[in-house]
């Protein structure tokens, strides 16, 4: 589903790369935890899969559509959630919604029915029609959720989506989530919950300092030792 | 006073993004030609408007000379440095003090409120001298040289320019707090700011009705006549607001006196600050936190009006021009001097050429225009008009740049570049549009032009404003100001916005060569007409080819 080779970036030209040499896949049907301390790359990675980012170096290729060389129909397959929601503040709830509708080109009927059932899920049908601007932190998020998974993407971006959501909503997320893959779909998302990374996810990624550092399932990465936690894991790889 | 200079220090840096050019200066080491090159065009932009000015200072000195009232070019200098600083200084506060998102990372922080409201009213009045410079310089150069003046008047001049900021903005800025804080406004504060801008036009075209009304030819009689009569109109406004007189009068006289009026402008500059520092302490948090509220509908939709909102579909270029008309209308920045700009310009404009006391001259202008010999410059001259209209908006300049810290949308939506633009491209057309149909329907009711004349500024005109739309696009997709903290800094305080109407003058200028040469080369007039909609067109054609490769580029390009 995602494939990365060799993939490099460096925010200013003569500084020190931010993602350093990344090559890894993501399969179809997986859920994939993206984990590393802060500033260890993550957004990065994240901003250039969905191509808000261009790489220096290497490809990107989102259901075998390079996303630098077919970025349209790379984007059509993916659905994003930034890390801090930024919406236009001056439209309502239902106008954004309406509007992502119409440039994913999803039918009427479907958007309807679509829009409903999250709206309602996650408890935002008395605010859609007030203007975003007066929406808390988490509503935001939600009502980008809703947006970027309106098309239905056969890929989910989430970086730290968890972040801001109160305990219903995120665990109707991680249900969401859990739904999405069983479907054969993909979810890639980045989060420093470490529980739940070990509970949803089917295969984990740590990155540290630009450099992929490990992957694998929860089994891969404790190498045989049943008893380490993946809190021990993660220090243990990230310490120097 | 450490605090307060640490968050000066701040403000002042995020104002001119200093740490953004040392960053791009000395980390990117890329783009660096590009301020320099921004900074050169708008020197190139404003050098004849201020030699122009200065010429006419000189004559007003002049006149003042034979009537022994020498000081008279800084009388005017001043009055009008304070009077544009008073009137536009209202929009420009509300919005830095109420409106910038940057207050919601202050307020929680431990410091008083005079301290916060103190830095960003120094920030104001430091972007308050680059309009007030090119406006008292001339002035004060031309009385210091011509009445050579001692090294005494010139380190007194730079007080007095430091200082003159300090009363209208202090004035304008109790107005608000007042306003913010004891009038209820949390439901209303968008209109207000609507409502205010709306007084600033008009107030302008006030300005411009009684500058009109000096009689053509014999400025210098009038001029005499103004200082002479007691109700003269400098001698008038500046006992409303005898600062400017105290300036003048602080500049022009010797010794003690000129020391005491000096002083006593300073000293009232000074305890009006004060008087706002002290009630700002007071009152400037509270209208602050009550403006943070917005009106909410308490409502959830009915089934029916949830049927009609879901059920519409429209394609993707649709989509964008609908969100970028409700962003223009609604954001009162935007809608100010998007759109009403463009309503209100042509009234001005026509009564800028059209109005006088003097009734019968206006109506022989009229009746002379209407030759049928002149029909083809008074068309001409409209078409003119109408273009500066659409080329002075900056709807399309600052088009990308609105976007700001939402144009990751921009780039996750499976919508090629080209149909974006299109869709800001035909929002900022209209927009334009808007100016040319006002103009030419203003002009052709003023000057009693023929239907079909009317017709042919309209046609040439909409190509013309299609022209100016796509090049003022163009623009912006180069090179978008995306970071920014409030929408004043997009529209207004967006160097695109004025490369856009320089450009425009460049391209009017170019059709106004081109038509010039056609009429002294003696084409027919109908001739003339399809040759520049022509030119326009194969014009628009080939920036339109360069505004799609371009968009697909940087949309691209662009890191978000
Ligand atoms: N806009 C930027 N300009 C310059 N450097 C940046 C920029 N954004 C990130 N960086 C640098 O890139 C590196 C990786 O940052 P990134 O945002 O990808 O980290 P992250 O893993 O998402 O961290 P966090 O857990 O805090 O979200 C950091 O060293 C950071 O300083
Ligand atoms: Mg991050």
């Amino acid at each position: 589903m995602i494939n990365i080779k060799g993939v490099s970036k460096s925010y200013n030209k003569s500084g020190i790369k931010a993602v350093d040499n990344l090559n890894f896949h993501v399969r179809p049907g997986e859920i994939f935890g993206f984990l590393g301390p802060n500033g260890a790359g993550k957004t990065t990675t994240i901003k250039m899969i969905v191509g808000l980012l261009n790489p220096d170096e290497g490809s990107i290729t989102i259901k075998g559509f390079d996303n630098q060389k077919q970025p349209i129909e790379a984007k059509r397959n993916i659905g994003y959630v930034p890390d801090n929601p930024e919406v236009y503040d001056r439209i309502t709830g239902i106008e954004y919604l309406n509007f992502l509708g119409d440039v994913y080109q999803v039918p009427p009927d479907i958007r309807k029915e679509r829009i409903r059932y999250f709206l309602e899920m996650f408890d935002l049908t008395d605010a859609a029609s007030d203007l975003i601007k007066s929406y808390s932190h988490g509503m935001k998020q939600k009502i980008i959720i809703t947006g970027a998974l309106l098309h239905d993407p056969a890929l989910w971006v989430l970086d730290e989506p968890m972040v801001g959501l109160d305990p219903k909503s995120s665990h109707l997320l991680k249900e969401l989530m859990r739904k999405h893959c069983e479907k054969g779909n993909t979810v890639f998302f980045s989060t420093h919950i470490l529980e739940v990374a070990e509970k949803l996810c089917d295969r984990i990624g740590i990155i540290h300092k630009g450099k992929l550092i490990a992957i694998g399932t929860m089994e891969e990465l404790r190498k045989g030792d049943n008893i380490e936690s993946l809190e021990n894991i993660f220090l243990e790889l990230t310490e120097q | 006073m450490r605090v307060f200079m640490s968050l000066l220090k701040l403000n002042l840096n995020l104002n001119f993004g200093i740490s953004d050019l040392k960053y791009r200066f000395t980390k990117e080491k890329k783009k660096r030609w590009e301020p320099v090159l921004v900074v050169l065009g708008v020197i190139i932009g404003f050098v004849p408007l201020i030699v122009f000015y200065s010429i006419f200072l000189n004559g007003v000195f002049s006149v003042g000379l034979t009537l022994n009232q020498p000081e008279l070019v800084l009388v005017i200098a001043f009055l009008s440095g304070q009077l544009v600083v008073f009137v536009f200084g209202i929009f420009y506060i509300m919005s830095t003090f109420y409106f910038s998102k940057d207050l919601n990372a202050l307020i929680p922080l431990p410091l008083k409120p005079y301290q916060v409201l103190g830095s960003k009213m120094v920030v104001v009045m430091v972007n308050e001298y680059i309009t007030l410079l090119p406006i008292l310089l001339p002035s004060v150069i031309i009385f210091g040289t011509r009445t050579g003046q001692g090294f005494l008047y010139w380190i007194k001049a730079l007080l007095l320019i430091l200082a003159s900021p300090v009363i209208p903005l202090v004035l304008d800025a109790l107005l608000v707090l007042v306003l913010m804080r004891f009038i209820n406004l949390r439901r209303s504060k968008d209109l207000l700011s609507v409502v205010v801008g709306l007084l600033g036009m008009f107030i302008g075209l006030g300005i411009n009705f009684i500058v009109r009304r000096i009689p053509k030819g014999n400025e210098q009689e009038f001029l005499r006549n103004i200082l002479t009569s007691q109700s003269g109109m400098i001698k008038l406004i500046s006992q409303r607001f005898p600062p400017s007189l105290w300036a003048t009068l602080g500049l022009s006289r010797q010794g003690l006196e000129g020391a005491g009026y000096l002083a006593l402008f300073i000293v009232v500059s000074i305890l009006l600050f004060l008087v706002l520092i002290w009630l700002g302490n007071k009152i400037f948090y509270k209208g602050v936190l009550s403006g943070q509220e917005i009106v909410r509908k308490k409502k959830a939709f009915s089934t029916e009006e949830a049927n009609r909102k879901y059920g519409k579909f429209s394609t993707p270029v649709l989509a964008i021009l609908r969100r970028e008309w409700m962003l223009l209308l609604r954001t009162p920045v935007y809608f100010l001097n998007g759109l009403v700009g463009v309503i209100i310009g042509p009234f001005i404009l026509v009564f800028m050429f059209f109005t006088g006391n003097q009734s019968s001259e206006l109506d022989q202008l009229i009746s002379v225009l209407q030759n049928e010999s002149l029909s083809v410059y008074v068309t001409l001259g409209g078409l003119g008009l109408a273009l500066f209209t659409a080329g002075m908006n900056v709807a399309a300049s600052t088009a990308v740049s609105r976007e700001g810290k939402t144009f990751w949308i921009a780039k996750m939506i499976p919508v090629p570049p080209k149909q974006q633009v299109m869709g800001k491209y035909i929002n900022g057309f209209s927009v334009s549009e808007i100016g040319v149909l006002l103009t030419a329907i203003l002009l052709a009711a003023f000057l009693k032009i023929s239907i079909v004349k009317t017709l042919v500024i309209i046609i040439l005109g909409t190509l013309g404003a299609m022209l100016l739309s796509v090049l003022n696009l163009l623009i912006d997709v180069l090179h978008p100001k995306l970071v920014w903290n409030n929408p004043t800094e997009a529209m207004k305080q967006n160097m695109n916005g004025l490369l856009g109407m320089l450009i425009s003058m460049l391209v009017l200028f170019i059709l106004a060569g081109i038509t010039i040469l056609m009429l002294i080369k003696g084409l027919s007039e109908w001739l003339i007409y399809i040759v520049l909609g022509a030119v326009m067109c194969i014009a628009s054609i080939i920036s339109f080819k360069g505004l799609f490769a371009v968009a697909e580029r940087q949309y691209m390009k662009i890191e978000v």
